[in-house]
Parts: C-alpha cells; sequence; structure tokens
C-alpha cells in the first residue's frame, strides 16, 4: 500500500514552475532514491511533499489524506520528517535541546525514543551538551536526522545527508540510513552519490528537467545502459 | 600561531611569531593600542589612589553607578537584541517602549497613591496645574507607598507589553516578511509616533514623579556602603532578578529553547513544529516588558523625566548591543556593563558632560578590533 502518493505534481517558487507532472509513491516501510543530474527539481519535489513550495498542481496524498496545501507545522503532525540538506541543526543549542525542539509539538519529551536515538548515534549522547555548532559535519547530520526521529515518523525525507561528508564518512551514513529503514521507517532520499543510493534504495526515480524520466528499482535502474551512460557518469 | 603545536620545529615556530610581530594587521595594532590604553588609565589610577588624589571612595561610588546604569540599559538592551535575533530588524522604537513604561507605570502609581484625594486627571498626568500633588506630597517613596510603587512597576510592564503587541499587530506584523531596512524605517517612525502620543497627553515638559529617596543608615559592616539610596537598591534587586529569571526562562523552559532555537534559524524552527508567531509574540511580551520596567526604574532612581527619556537612551542600548554582538542576549548584558562603567569610571579622567563620548569612543575602538562585537558570533539567543 502506498504510504505517499504523488500524483501530477507541478510546483515551484514565486511564479517559477520547476516540477513538472511528477508522479512518486513510496509503499510502507519503503525505501526510495530520486537521482538525477544537478537542477532537476530532486530537493524541490521533496520539499513540495513537506509543503515548502508554491503547489500549482495535481495531488499529494499522504496515509489516505490530501497534504497538499498544508504548510510544514500541520505536515510533520501526520507523520512526515524532513532533513533538510543545510543549517539542519540549531547550533548555540545543545545536541539535547535540538532533540527535544523536534519533539515540540508533543507535551513530554518522550524519553523511550530519545533512548532508542542514543542507542543508535552514540555520539549524540556522548555530546549531549555540547553545542551543536561545535559537532562535525557528520555528526550533525545524526543530530538532523535524529531530531526528525523524535517524533518517530513513518516515512523521513532525507535531502542529500551525504553532501559535505568526508569520502570515508559517506558508505557509513549510508549505513545509517540502512538501519533506519529497516526498523520500519520509510525512507524518500534525495542523493548527489547516485550509484551508491542505488544500490542502497528498494527503488528509484531518475528525475531531468523536473519530470520523472526513468522508474525501477535499484539494481534495474544501475544495469540500464541508458541510465548508466546519461546519468551515473558510464 | 602554532602555540602548542608539537608537529612543528622550535625553530619554525619562533619563524611564525617573527613574522607575526614584523607584520602585524591593523586590528592587532588596534587591540594592542586599546590594551595599552587601558593599563596606562589602570596604572594612573592607581597612582591618583596612591597619592590620595583620589580618594578610594570615589572611586567605589563611580563603580557602583556604573553597575547601577548598566543594569537598567541591560534590561532595555535585552529586548532590543531579542527582538533583532528573532525579528531581524533593528527597532528604533524600543527607546520609546522605554518612555511608555515610565509614564505609564507611574501614572498608575499616582493613581494608586492619591486614589479619592486628588482628581484621576490630576493624578495620571502629574499634576499638569501648579494646584496639583507633588510626587513628595504623594509620598511616592518605596517606604511610604511601597503598594503603589510595586503596583505601578508591574503596570508599566504590563502596559508596555500591551502597546507593544498592538503595535506589532498593526504595523510590524503586516510587514513580516519584509526586508531589515523597511521594518529599520518603520520602527523609525513608530518611535516618533508613540513619542509625540504621549506628548499630546504628558506635554514635552519635564515631570517629576517620585518623593525624594529613604536612604538606610545603617548598614552591616560587611557592606561596602556607608548609606544606602533605597529606590538605587530597589533597582537593582528588580534588575538582577528579572535578568536571572529571564536566563532561567531561555535556558530550561521549553519556550525559552525554542526562542534560541528560533533565534539561530528560522526556517528550520518553522519545519520543526515551533510555533513560530507565539514565539514572536513572547518575544515582544518580555522585551517590551523590560524595556517598560527599565523606564518605570530610571524614573524611581532619577525622580526627573520627560517623554525623551527613553529616546536619549536608546543611543547607548544600541551601543550596548552593538558592543556585545547584536542579537546575542548574553551579549547585551556584557555590553551593558561595559558602556555603564565607562560612562561612570570615565568621569576619574574627564567632565561629566563629555561621559558619553569615552562610552562611544571605546564602543568605536572595540568593533575595529572585533566587528561582531565582544559575543558576536556566538549568538546565544
Amino acid at each position: 500500500m502506498a504510504v505517499l502518493e504523488v500524483a501530477g505534481l507541478d510546483a515551484g517558487y514565486g511564479d517559477l514552475q520547476i516540477i513538472d507532472d511528477v508522479d512518486l509513491t513510496v509503499d510502507d516501510g519503503e525505501y526510495v532514491t530520486i537521482v538525477g543530474p544537478n537542477g532537476a527539481g530532486k530537493s524541490t519535489v521533496m520539499k513540495s511533499v513537506f509543503g515548502l513550495t508554491v503547489h500549482m498542481g495535481g495531488s499529494i496524498e499522504f496515509a489516505g489524506e490530501e497534504i497538499s496545501g498544508y504548510r510544514p507545522e500541520q505536515i510533520i503532525t501526520t507523520g512526515i520528517g524532513y532533513v533538510p540538506q543545510n543549517d539542519n541543526v540549531f547550533p548555540s543549542l545543545s545536541v539535547l535541546e535540538n532533540l527535544e525542539m523536534g519533539a515540540y509539538i508533543l507535551d513530554d519529551v518522550p524519553q523511550d525514543r530519545l533512548e532508542r536515538i542514543f542507542d543508535r548515534f552514540p555520539i549524540l549522547e556522548e555530546r549531549r551538551s555540547q553545542a551543536a555548532g561545535d559537532l562535525s559535519g557528520g555528526q550533525r547530520q545524526m543530530l538532523a536526522m535524529g531530531r526528525a526521529l523524535m517524533l518517530d515518523p513513518d516515512l523521513l525525507l532525507l535531502d542529500e545527508p551525504s553532501a559535505g561528508l568526508a569520502p570515508d564518512l559517506v558508505g557509513e551514513m549510508f549505513d545509517r540510513i540502512d538501519q533506519i529503514n529497516a526498523d520500519g521507517t520509510g525512507v524518500l532520499l534525495v542523493e548527489q552519490n547516485a550509484k551508491e543510493a542505488l544500490r542502497r534504495c528498494d527503488r528509484g526515480y531518475v528525475l531531468v528537467q523536473g519530470q520523472n524520466r526513468y522508474v525501477a528499482s535499484g539494481e534495474a535502474l544501475l544495469a540500464n545502459e541508458q541510465v548508466r551512460q546519461d546519468f551515473l557518469g558510464g | 600561531m602554532g602555540v602548542g603545536n608539537t608537529g612543528k620545529g622550535v625553530s619554525e615556530f619562533v619563524d611564525e611569531v617573527r613574522d607575526r610581530l614584523s607584520s602585524p594587521s591593523g586590528q592587532e595594532l588596534f587591540a594592542l593600542l586599546i590594551v595599552l590604553g587601558i593599563v596606562v588609565l589602570a596604572l594612573d589610577l592607581v597612582r591618583r589612589l596612591a597619592t590620595g588624589e583620589m580618594a578610594f571612595g570615589r572611586l567605589w561610588r563611580y563603580t557602583w553607578n556604573g553597575l547601577v546604569d548598566s543594569l537598567y540599559i541591560a534590561l532595555a538592551a535585552i529586548g532590543l537584541s531579542m527582538t533583532y535575533s528573532i525579528l531581524r530588524f533593528a527597532n528604533f522604537s524600543h527607546g520609546d517602549l522605554v518612555t511608555t513604561g515610565a509614564f505609564s507605570g507611574w501614572a498608575v502609581a499616582w493613581l494608586i497613591g492619591g486614589w479619592g484625594v486628588y482628581g484621576i486627571g490630576e493624578l495620571v498626568l502629574f499634576s499638569p496645574t501648579a494646584a496639583g500633588p507633588t510626587g513628595g506630597e504623594l509620598g511616592m517613596n518605596v517606604l511610604a507607598s511601597p503598594v503603589a510603587i510595586l503596583v505601578g512597576l508591574v503596570a508599566a510592564a504590563l502596559l508596555t507589553v500591551a502597546i507593544a503587541l498592538a503595535i506589532d499587530r498593526l504595523v510590524y506584523r503586516r510587514m513580516r516578511n519584509a526586508s531589515g531596512i523597511s521594518l529599520l524605517i518603520a520602527s523609525v517612525g513608530v518611535a516618533l509616533a508613540l513619542r509625540y502620543i504621549i506628548g499630546v497627553f504628558w506635554t514635552v515638559e519635564s515631570h517629576s514623579a517620585t518623593a525624594s529617596a529613604p536612604i538606610l543608615e545603617e548598614i552591616p559592616a560587611w557592606l561596602p556602603f556607608e548609606r544606602l539610596n533605597l529606590h538605587e537598591l530597589t533597582l537593582v534587586v528588580t534588575a538582577v532578578g528579572l535578568i536571572v529569571g529571564l536566563h532561567l526562562l531561555l535556558q530550561y523552559t521549553k519556550l525559552g529553547k525554542a526562542m534560541r532555537a528560533m533565534a539561530d534559524n528560522k526556517d528550520l524552527a518553522l519545519i520543526t513544529g515551533i510555533p513560530t508567531e507565539r514565539v514572536i509574540f513572547a518575544t515582544w511580551s518580555i522585551g517590551a516588558g523590560l524595556a517598560g520596567v527599565a523606564g518605570y526604574l530610571i524614573v524611581l532612581d532619577r525622580g526627573q523625566f520627560s517623554i525623551n527619556i527613553g529616546w536619549f537612551l536608546l543611543l547607548l542600548i544600541f551601543a550596548a548591543v552593538i558592543l556585545g554582538g547584536i542579537g546575542s542576549i548574553y551579549g547585551a548584558l556584557v555590553g551593558s556593563l561595559v558602556i555603564g562603567l565607562t560612562i561612570n569610571v570615565s568621569l576619574v579622567w574627564i567632565p561629566a558632560d563629555l561621559n558619553e563620548i569615552a562610552a562611544f569612543t571605546l564602543m568605536i575602538l572595540i568593533l575595529i578590533v572585533k566587528p561582531d562585537g565582544l559575543l558576536g558570533g556566538v549568538e546565544t539567543a
């Protein structure tokens, strides 16, 4: 059953339309990747799902509820978590406070989820009272994911989590996403690092100039000669 | 410099130090000059104290006055810094919120102090005719009318908050996505409008609201005072209490953390589900409340005031905020301390008419060395 169902989506910023008639589904607990060249509108699709763009047409359904036109603060209550690419932690707040902010809409900070996030990212527990601004790039990404996981979302939107990471940390980042997915959280990932993302995911979308070009399982896309040549550098 | 860099040879380190010393940057030279200047002044101070040219008691009085001044500057500066960090504009009407607090709070205090004896108009407008009572006749000091003074203090905070929220609703909320410059210019308009609306009712003349302050003559021996002005003491205790309270709010409450989060990154706050309009509401409330209390306490300390009280203070408030690092609440506290102490301790060397020059000169010098302010870059809220 599709948890997220995007159909015929048109979206953009201001008067500028970037996304043109895009269809996209993510099933319950599925791991889906969007790849494509720079400027194809990958992040824009994701931001549209989270209500951060101007909706120009089509529908976005999440768990049977039409969410196009919802504001981000409404969308997080439906069970979607979003980790932006840049500036995704509050630098002057401590690690723990950042995680608490993730649960702001709840009355109390759910201690069991906090424990689970600390189990998953032990470095965050070690540095819980340090300012997030003092963390390394990889640790910030973990904190940003942890913050989004505080609401235990059904679907996690990740915008280029490997961007700016040292090469030896990229594999570790993908492992962590695998683990989050293995625990039952659906993942929609936008990645520059297309080969690795396709290797890991269940299904992939190739987006070009704001339109779907290919949809298939990750392996199939990796095996597709045309996709390899045009988008994966041979 | 590579001090403690064990991977580097001693000779390389010496070379590096020599390089740095032979071609210091302009900023480093300036920092050196400031430090030298402060050292010279400190030595001169020691000389004056040693030769008896200046009594130790006088220096202590200047320092104490500096602390008192820095406290009310800080109360106002915190609000200015908060609106800057959350709403991203320099609010030039903040000084007139100080004025609003002074007038509204004392009007309420007079109303309570003279209820039933004098006419309401005479009380609220601070005796516009010669027939009305004076602050002395109403017994406006903390010992004779503690209730009136306390209620006035609370009223100063609440009424200033109400006015600030009304202004936000009328002006700033419609401009939430406007640029900082548009908002700044709008705030200059708000400042003038607010000040002269107050002037329409209370005139532009100077008022005197309080009775002379009660003085405590018997002080415990361990306190470094010969006598204690109780109005000054009220100001200090109230201001310190509010500042500590704000610190606790920011560090330990959900709202305070959300305020700091929003100051850090408004967009991220929005997508995290932090209710940004509610945080803005709290920011105005706290900032305006503290500004109103500052205005009320300044009048309690000085007695005299006019509609320019906040406007004249605004330059010092801005100096404190910029000096500390604009947008940082803890920076505003540090900046206020530096400004308050400078305008008073500088009296050792220069006449009182010129003391604000010392504060602004110091501000300029520090900004040349640290353009982001003393705590700039570590935006704490």
